[in-house]
């Protein structure tokens, strides 16, 4: 990077590339089905089985006061499918990109506002859902999947906010993991796993140690709903800056 | 004037202990096609990658179109490098491949894509995962033809490709190269089946490079002698000797060199078999010591 001096090529004008960029966009939509398709198969599946049992519990005389479809995880159901499509994104894809010429700059950044839209899509359509589901009395028969765990209680906005978060953290923490591999191998995964289990590990001890346990549990108490999300979202945006530091050396297999 | 696309120098490539490029200097020439040989493991694909930047080196320098390749949009724009091993997203098609490349190749040519398609008979909505080998291949080929990337390379393009397959690609690639000049570097280790498309041969064997030369002065430049061992012995005697079978009281012995008229109309009078040598031939010579290898050579060297 530093044998630029004697460049015959002309610098490209401008750092930012929005062409370049957006063509990794198009790349991870050219078979909408990874990002779009199947999670709401999954989200579908997930209803339907959902109203099944809403209908089983209604025809044996249980109301909707006695049931527990607040503590349904149905409604976080593409979430692990998501993480993997994380990986996927950058043990399949990005190689396929470095291939057809791309930079690791722009996969990255093509990949991160992909991973922007995707979030903003599931949010916007799950927090509507949740309203839906209030306003049709739970799909006419009770059924509670979407308003459900936290979502329901603050309104559209805060439902779409903390989807957001979660969803973008749930993309970036597979994709920037797995430039950890695609940069140091296993050797890099192992010392990644490692780390963080000393990190979780002191962490405890230390809290323990110092008895703040409380006052940890008070600051997330006084942080709201809102504030844990939000937190969320900050570990959201240190794995897309980590991501892209490491994919800048990262190869492909 | 020809311009030189590619400049390394000292190039080296670790994978931890072992060393798979090993201070490689080599040059590409603009408009031309270069044939990189070798047998497998020999660092071929390591020498394409670091070519388009899609690994980094321990060491050496390498200027690509005047830049180093990794992270240089401009300068990876103008290549299109499919691996032989090539990863693709997860449950792509060949379609999926061919409708994002003109995303990425400003010169592909989506019409003559289609024409390779069905000339491949490449069946492009199944998935990548469950093509044959050849038809892998294939795809490699198809996009490497079409995209018409002013610096292509193909690695192992032959791998699984039937007869007509094979010659379909050599027809339709001198074509295309004759009407889209550009600079390709093929990677293969089925010499003969591209020998004569090649313009010039790099041989890579452990990470060096054996042989940087034009094809036709390689395809010349060795003659094998046959004949009665000790005849065939005094005639060699002081010419530089790459390989040599025996057989009972028959030897026949490859030179590196070409044989004048006067020792040609000797070699005859002594009774003595000449014979070209092809290219394969005398890339097995200078590569496959321990292949070919018989104790007569180790008494030899």
């Amino acid at each position: 990077m530093t044998a630029v001096a004697t460049a015959p090529v002309t610098e490209t004008a401008s750092r930012f590339r929005p062409h370049e960029i957006w063509r990794i966009v198009r790349l991870h939509t050219v078979n909408p089905s990874i990002f779009f398709g199947v999670p709401w198969i999954i989200l579908g599946g997930a209803w339907a089985v959902t109203m099944v049992i809403a209908l089983i519990l209604r025809s044996a005389g249980i109301s909707d006061a006695e049931d527990g479809f607040r503590y349904s995880w149905a409604v976080l159901s593409p979430q692990w499918y998501l993480i993997v499509v994380g990986v996927q994104a950058l043990a399949y894809t990005f190689p396929f990109a470095l291939g057809f010429g791309a930079t690791r700059r722009d996969f990255w950044l093509g990949t991160a506002a992909m991973f922007l839209f995707v979030s903003i899509e599931m949010a916007a359509a799950i927090a509507t859902l949740v309203q839906l589901e209030i306003l049709t009395d739970g799909w006419w028969v009770g059924a509670g999947m979407f308003d459900a765990l936290w979502y329901g209680i603050d309104g559209w906005l805060v439902d779409f906010y903390t989807t957001f978060a979660l969803q973008l953290l749930v993309l970036f923490i597979g994709a920037s993991i797995t430039t950890v591999f695609m940069r140091w191998r296993m050797k890099g995964m192992m010392i990644l796993l490692f780390g963080a289990v000393a990190v979780v590990l002191a962490l405890i001890a230390g809290l323990t140690f110092t008895e703040s346990w409380p006052a940890v549990f008070d600051w997330f108490g006084s942080i709201g709903l809102v504030g844990v999300f939000t937190v969320l979202l900050g570990l959201a945006a240190v794995c897309a800056v980590a991501g892209y530091l490491v994919i800048r050396r990262a190869t492909p297999r | 004037m020809t311009r030189t696309v590619v400049r390394a120098s000292g190039l080296t490539k670790r994978y931890g202990s072992f060393t798979a490029l090993d201070g490689v200097d080599l040059s590409i020439e603009e408009h031309r096609i270069y044939g990189l040989l070798g047998r497998n493991g020999a660092g071929k694909t390591t020498i394409m990658q670091l070519l388009t930047g899609q690994i980094f080196a321990n060491g050496g320098e390498l200027e690509v179109f005047g830049r180093t390749p990794a992270e240089h949009s401009d300068v990876l724009r103008r290549m299109c490098f499919i691996a032989e091993s090539q990863r693709y997203p997860e449950d792509f098609t060949p379609a999926h491949v061919f409708k994002s490349a003109p995303w990425f190749f400003e010169n592909w040519d989506a019409e003559y894509a289609e024409r390779l398609v069905s000339d491949f008979r490449l069946p492009v909505k199944r998935r990548v995962k469950k093509l044959s080998r050849g038809q892998l291949s294939a795809v490699g080929v198809i996009v490497g033809l079409a995209s018409r990337a002013p610096l292509t390379f193909f690695d192992e393009p032959y791998l699984g490709l039937d007869a007509v397959a094979r010659h379909i690609f050599y027809d339709r690639l001198l074509e295309d190269y004759a009407e889209h000049p550009r600079t390709v570097v093929l990677s293969t280790h089925l010499i003969d089946e591209v020998a004569n498309l090649l313009e010039h041969v790099i041989l890579i064997d452990q990470g060096r490079i054996l042989l940087d030369r034009d094809a036709d002065e390689v395809r010349g430049s060795a003659t094998t002698i046959a004949g009665a061992r000790r005849v065939v012995d005094d005639f060699v005697a002081d010419r530089p000797v790459i390989g040599r079978e025996s057989l009972g009281g028959l030897a026949s012995v490859t030179i590196d060199g070409r044989l004048d008229q006067a020792e040609r109309i000797r070699a005859a009078e002594l009774g003595l078999e000449l014979a070209p040598v092809s290219l394969q031939q005398l890339i097995v010579h200078l590569t496959g010591t321990d292949l070919a290898g018989t104790t007569e050579q180790e008494a030899a060297a």
